[in-house]
């Protein structure tokens, strides 16, 4: 279970980011951190994540505080992937993904990290590419890749900030449904920062509106997708239609 | 065949290196030097027999021509073991000494550039375009300002404190920088070590060692008294095969490291230090040998790919090959004297380096032009 307390950070003095968050991660739930440009939505995924330290407040992971949980035992518990990794680096696919191994063998290969190594590319249809170097596949392979090594490090939590970043619709979509995928299949409890709300709307189950680094309100997509609490999150008019049972947003206007 | 097929490129280096090591163990004044020299064990403890039993036949009763046919075959089996002997000292202290540091030293710098173009994410950084060895120079001449006395030891310890120290500096300033382009960075680089040989010429001129610097700044495999210090480069090279996988890592950007659960400042900083150990010890052990950290590691990972624990041998294979190539050069084209290696490699690396720096350029280009 994570569970995020008081958190507040800041860059420099005077900017607050966070300011008092608090909220428990569901979990096998695919959660979305939605909300507009600079609500604070990757910041608070990479402090969970221990990526940046918290000014204050902390981040209990299964009842103990993050900062104090040695880094290599976190990559244990929690993956995380950043957005848009601008990679022009020649590394096979298979390496990448065995990458994940790390936190649990330290490099050195043992047949059981072979054998999740093997399932994570079957699992994302990897295989047929698993010795082109990731500068070749496309965008839509490499992020496939990327969600491999972090199956193959095996972690019960998985943060997703922006995925779906330069992606078309078809990858996207894809994207989402691997996502659904993990956490119905495998049991995985993944958040996720997106930027449209209408996947968050379509595939998450339970959604968290930020607005100027603070949790405006959370709920299910029937909950939050309408306009009382989406235009204020975003300081936009929406018009939301519904379709076969899901909400979707027109912001056209 | 499909073993071949893949592997041709590992094949031919290997096959390369072997007929250059024999080349290198060869090339030389003294002929029969060579690597027979090692396999005269036999012989040579035979003629040491052949010596004692001629020393003691008894000489009363010979007759002049006999006692004459005698001191012949003595003289003759004596300068017959003295050749031989000679030969595998000259091979034993000076051939494999030099062979071991050209291999040493050029797989050190390969690795030592792998390791900061990991670091900094920049195809363009080397010890010798981060100012790492003009400051290597500039800490052997402090070592001999103020520990004049001391063995090369002191002189190699002040090398690595300024190699270490100027080398973070640039690496921390250089991820302050945003530089539109990539090759914009060696060439800081370079101002920056120009910068810093500017600082060691001033003090040599002002404490008349200005002969020294110049001596230090000339490479050579010919340092005899100094090769002990090159086999220092053993231990970071070590270290370095070690931690392969956390320094691919880090190559992959600060987030991606934490993800994986590597501790990503302390990581840096070793490979700082590696950077900084091998190339002072390098420094004051050869000289310096320009743009080896540079164009090595690019040739290595433009075939091998970016997994650095895939492309680590091969690295320091193509280092020593390309370095001994260089060394054979200068070591022929003034027969029987030689030439400082650092001319040949600087010609031969210089000439490479133009060619990456105008492809990088080039596909800097490209890149902009698609934006």
């Amino acid at each position: 279970m994570i569970e995020v307390k008081n958190i507040t950070q800041s860059y420099g003095k005077n900017v607050d980011i966070l300011k008092d968050i608090n909220f428990t991660v569901r979990e096998n739930c695919v959660t979305a951190l939605v909300g507009a440009n600079g609500a604070g939505k990757s910041t608070l995924l990479s402090v969970i994540a221990n990526l940046i330290p918290a000014r204050s407040g902390e981040v209990l992971i299964d009842g103990k505080a993050v900062a104090k949980i040695k880094t290599a035992d976190v990559a244990k518990k929690v993956a995380f992937l950043k957005q848009s990794q601008h990679f022009d680096i020649r590394i096979p696919v298979k390496d990448v993904v065995e990458f994940g191994r790390f936190p649990h063998c330290g490099g050195r290969m043992k047949d059981a990290d072979n054998k999740k190594v093997s399932d994570a590319l079957e699992y994302m249809d990897l295989k047929y590419i698993a010795h082109k170097y990731i500068d070749e596949i496309s965008g839509g392979q490499r992020q496939r890749a990327f969600i491999a090594m972090i199956l193959a490090q095996d972690t019960p939590y998985i943060f997703l900030d922006e995925p779906l970043n330069n992606l078309d619709m078809k990858y996207s979509v894809e994207m989402m449904k691997i996502v659904k995928k993990l956490v119905t299949d495998l049991g995985k409890t993944i958040v996720v920062v997106l930027h449209d709300i209408n996947f968050a709307s379509a595939y998450a189950d339970h959604i968290i509106a930020m607005k100027d680094g603070k949790i405006h309100k959370e709920g299910s997509p029937a909950e939050i997708v309408n306009s009382e609490i989406l235009n204020p999150v975003f300081g936009h008019e929406f018009n939301i239609v519904e379709r076969d049972g899901k909400r979707v947003c027109l912001y056209f206007n | 065949m499909e073993f071949f097929k893949k592997q041709w490129k590992r094949i031919a280096t290997v096959l390369l290196f072997i007929v250059l090591v024999f080349f290198s163990l060869e090339i030389g004044a003294l002929s029969g030097a060579g690597i027979r020299s090692l396999f005269t064990g036999a012989e040579m403890r035979a003629l040491e027999l052949e010596i004692a039993r001629l020393d003691a036949i008894p000489t009363d009763g010979l007759d002049n021509a006999e006692l004459l046919a005698l001191i012949q075959e003595q003289r003759e089996t004596n300068e017959r073991f003295n050749q031989l002997y000679s030969q595998r000292a000259v091979m034993l202290h000076s051939r494999l000494p030099r062979l071991f540091a050209v291999i040493l030293s050029a797989a050190g710098l390969s690795v030592a550039g792998l390791l900061m173009q990991a670091i900094s994410r920049n195809k363009f950084m080397s010890p010798s375009t981060a100012g790492t060895t003009d400051a290597a120079a500039l800490g052997m001449l402090m070592g001999v300002v103020f520990f004049g006395d001391l063995p090369a030891l002191a002189q190699g310890g002040m090398a690595f404190v300024f190699a270490l120290v100027a080398t973070m500096i640039f690496t921390s300033v250089i991820s302050k920088l945003k530089l539109r382009e990539v090759v914009y960075i060696p060439l800081i680089g370079i101002l920056y070590g120009g910068l810093i040989s500017a600082v060691a010429t001033a003090i040599g001129f002002r404490t008349a060692l200005t002969p020294i610097l110049m001596a230090f700044n000339m490479g050579s495999f010919a340092r005899l008294g100094n090769f002990t210090l090159v086999y220092i480069v053993l231990i970071p090279l070590f270290i370095s095969v070690m931690f392969v996988t956390k320094f691919s890592i880090i190559g992959l950007g600060e987030d991606f490291a934490k993800n994986l659960g590597v501790n990503y400042k302390r990581v840096v900083f070793l490979g700082l230090v590696i950077v900084a150990l091998i190339s002072a010890s390098t420094f004051v052990a050869v000289g310096p040998l320009p743009f080896v950290g540079l164009i090595i590691p690019n040739m290595a990972t433009s075939f091998y790919g970016d997994n650095l624990k895939k492309s680590i041998w091969d690295l320091m294979l193509f280092g020593a090959t390309f370095v001994m190539l260089c060394d054979i050069i200068s070591r022929l084209v003034l027969f029987p004297f030689e030439m400082n290696v650092t001319v040949t490699v600087s010609v031969v690396g210089g000439i490479v380096f133009m060619i990456y720096l105008i492809r990088g350029m080039n596909s800097g280009k490209r890149i902009r032009a698609k934006a």
